[in-house]
């Protein structure tokens, strides 16, 4: 077989592939396979100016914000569903004017990334006419000259050609430089399978220019290659395979672990405040991937580990 | 036993939902009620949720439409574009009853705000966004859960996250939208609200122990309560399956 060694360090893939003014776009949902190593690995590396795009972001797109890498971001929710209805950090940014945000309904960035990565220019949609979606931008045409990663305009309305008197919302295609996505398994040569619900993450990693995996577990290409049915990815769409084991903690893996309550708590109360959060960082953050696992603890990680029969973990204390 | 105010909201919600009939649903109360409605008068009733879970059978509650939890006995996992593909579609045949929703303001039509109070541009408080409640309204009939407050209620919301009936009749129509979809019900602690002809709110049922006079101190606008009742009490295996088979770890009722 013709391999290609994707195979590196989280330090080395987001030196790589992630760059200060770049436009990243983040797989998972809410509390769903967030990729929380790699994100923690942008932290490290100080990335700045991002233009974030994130279908349902979570508490990680939330650490983003707070540690000062985001410079705009499109929405359509931003919540650790069940523990932090609305993420602290983003709330602040927005209330203070700290950060320039573009609002979309999850179902037009849905189709939207769909249509990148389709390679269309734009969607035409009827979601987003009637309400402020439609009438108020977050950010002015004026206003987008200061940021070349998002499109001139937020939509354009049009009439549809082919139905004369049918309004349509127009809505450019992001154009993605990284797409950071953590999958249950992926080889050295990049194909990956994601298991269970799979939310915007073929499409993020399809569209974007580079493409960077983290994996529960690596498994060779022979293996991979030898149930192509079962595979989310190629190769050609990935740049980079890093092996992270609990790479989405605290949020959950299907088939591997469920969510962290006590971490998320402790998060809600971190995110309260600026000074509460940049503690929480300082002491959270670590070194690298293995040195958080290792402050997290093997008894705790352990305790998450699914019920295979359930697929999560059976009367998980969660408040 | 005492029922609470929350767990009438729930078989209030259960009551929306018909057996044999296709809904969206959200996390909270209105999964509740969907379980609700499944586990009694409507064991055939079809709950979709956007993350691209179908179908799913949760035994625990889940805090979030891509909980785990949710995938129990769920018909597939589809990546989302393919839900939302299919939302616009089966909404535009009629193959979907309704949506359920929540929002933090709504006014007298049922346009909803999810997004912030205040103005957008300085907002005093900001929330989550839309998440695919936009979709949603802009397809769908929806029943919506509220808050029942002076404040939440209000004449004009700061941001209308989701479309309502937008001024009233026509309205939805002048915007590009459909008109024969919009908002059918409003369940909040203290009753049940419906849209009358002119698409204007009113209240249907109060719950027992709620007067008329509760409502009317609670919300923003003028509202019709010419046409309120006093809502029946649920019987007590209603109850009972609420509160001992779909949340028996009272994580919602």
């Amino acid at each position: 077989m013709n391999t290609q060694n994707k195979l590196m360090t989280a330090a080395e893939a987001i030196g790589r592939f992630v760059h200060d003014g770049d436009c990243v776009a983040f797989g998972g949902f809410s509390t769903n396979r967030r990729a929380y190593g790699l994100v923690r690995e942008v932290i490290r590396q100080k990335k700045k100016d991002l233009t974030v795009e994130s279908g349902s972001a979570g508490g990680d797109i939330d650490m983003l914000i707070g540690a000062g890498c985001v410079k705009v971001m499109n929405i359509s929710y931003i919540a650790n569903s069940g523990f932090t209805m609305v993420c602290r950090r983003f709330r602040e940014a927005v209330e203070t004017g700290a950060l320039p945000v573009e609002d979309y309904s999850l179902d037009v960035q849905t189709i939207a990334y769909h249509g990148a990565a389709l390679g269309l220019p734009y969607v035409p949609v009827k979601n987003m006419l009637g309400s402020d979606l439609e009438t108020l931008w977050g950010i002015s045409e004026e206003e987008r000259k200061k940021y070349p990663k998002l499109p001139a305009k937020k939509f354009v309305v049009a009439e549809d050609p082919f139905e004369p008197g049918s309004r349509l919302c127009l809505v450019p295609t992001p154009k993605i430089d990284a797409a950071l996505v953590h999958v249950q398994k992926a080889s050295p040569d990049g194909t990956c399978r994601i298991e269970g619900a799979r939310f915007q993450d073929e499409d993020i990693a399809i569209a974007a220019k580079h493409t960077v995996i983290s994996c529960e577990e690596l498994v060779s290409d022979e293996e991979m290659h030898a149930d192509p049915n079962a595979n989310t990815l190629p190769g050609l769409c990935v740049d980079a395979v890093v092996h992270l084991p609990w790479g989405a903690h605290p949020s959950q893996c299907f088939g591997y672990y469920d969510y962290d309550p006590a971490a998320m708590i402790a998060y809600d109360k971190a995110s309260r405040t600026q000074d509460a959060f940049d503690a929480w960082l300082a002491e959270s953050l670590c070194q690298d991937h293995a040195a958080y696992l290792k402050q997290i603890g093997e008894e705790r990680l352990s305790g998450l580990k699914i019920d295979p029969a359930a697929g999560y973990v059976p009367g998980l204390k969660r408040k | 036993m005492e029922i609470t105010r929350r767990q009438r909201m729930a078989v209030a919600l259960a009551k929306e939902v018909e057996d044999g009939k296709t809904y969206i649903i959200g996390t909270g109360l209105p999964l509740i009620g969907g379980s609700l409605a499944k586990n009694t008068h409507a064991p055939d009733a079809r709950l979709i949720f956007e993350t691209g879970i179908l179908e799913g059978n949760p035994l625990e509650v889940p805090t979030s439409v891509s909980d785990l939890r949710l995938n129990r006995q769920a018909s597939v996992l589809w990546p989302q574009f393919r839900y939302f593909g299919y939302q616009t579609l089966a909404a535009q045949r009629g193959e979907i009853e309704a949506g359920f929703l929540g929002g933090a303001q709504i006014d007298p039509y049922g346009n909803l705000n999810s997004t912030c109070i205040g103005d957008y541009f300085h907002p005093q408080t900001r929330f989550s966004g839309s998440g695919g409640a936009n979709g949603i309204a802009t397809y769908c009939d929806t029943v919506i859960v509220m808050k029942h407050e002076k404040r939440r209620f209000v004449e004009k919301v700061d941001y209308c996250t989701r479309p309502g009936w937008i001024d009233g009749p026509g309205g939805r129509a002048k915007r590009g939208l459909d008109e024969s979809k919009g908002p059918r019900a409003v369940i909040t602690e203290l009753g049940v609200l419906r849209f009358g002809e002119d698409k204007r709110m009113y209240l249907a049922e109060v719950f027992p122990g709620v007067s008329v006079q509760d409502v009317l101190d609670n919300t923003g606008f003028d509202l019709d309560v010419s046409r309120a009742v006093t809502a029946a009490d649920p019987d007590p295996e209603t109850i009972r399956i609420l509160t001992e088979v779909v949340d028996p770890l009272h994580v919602m009722v």
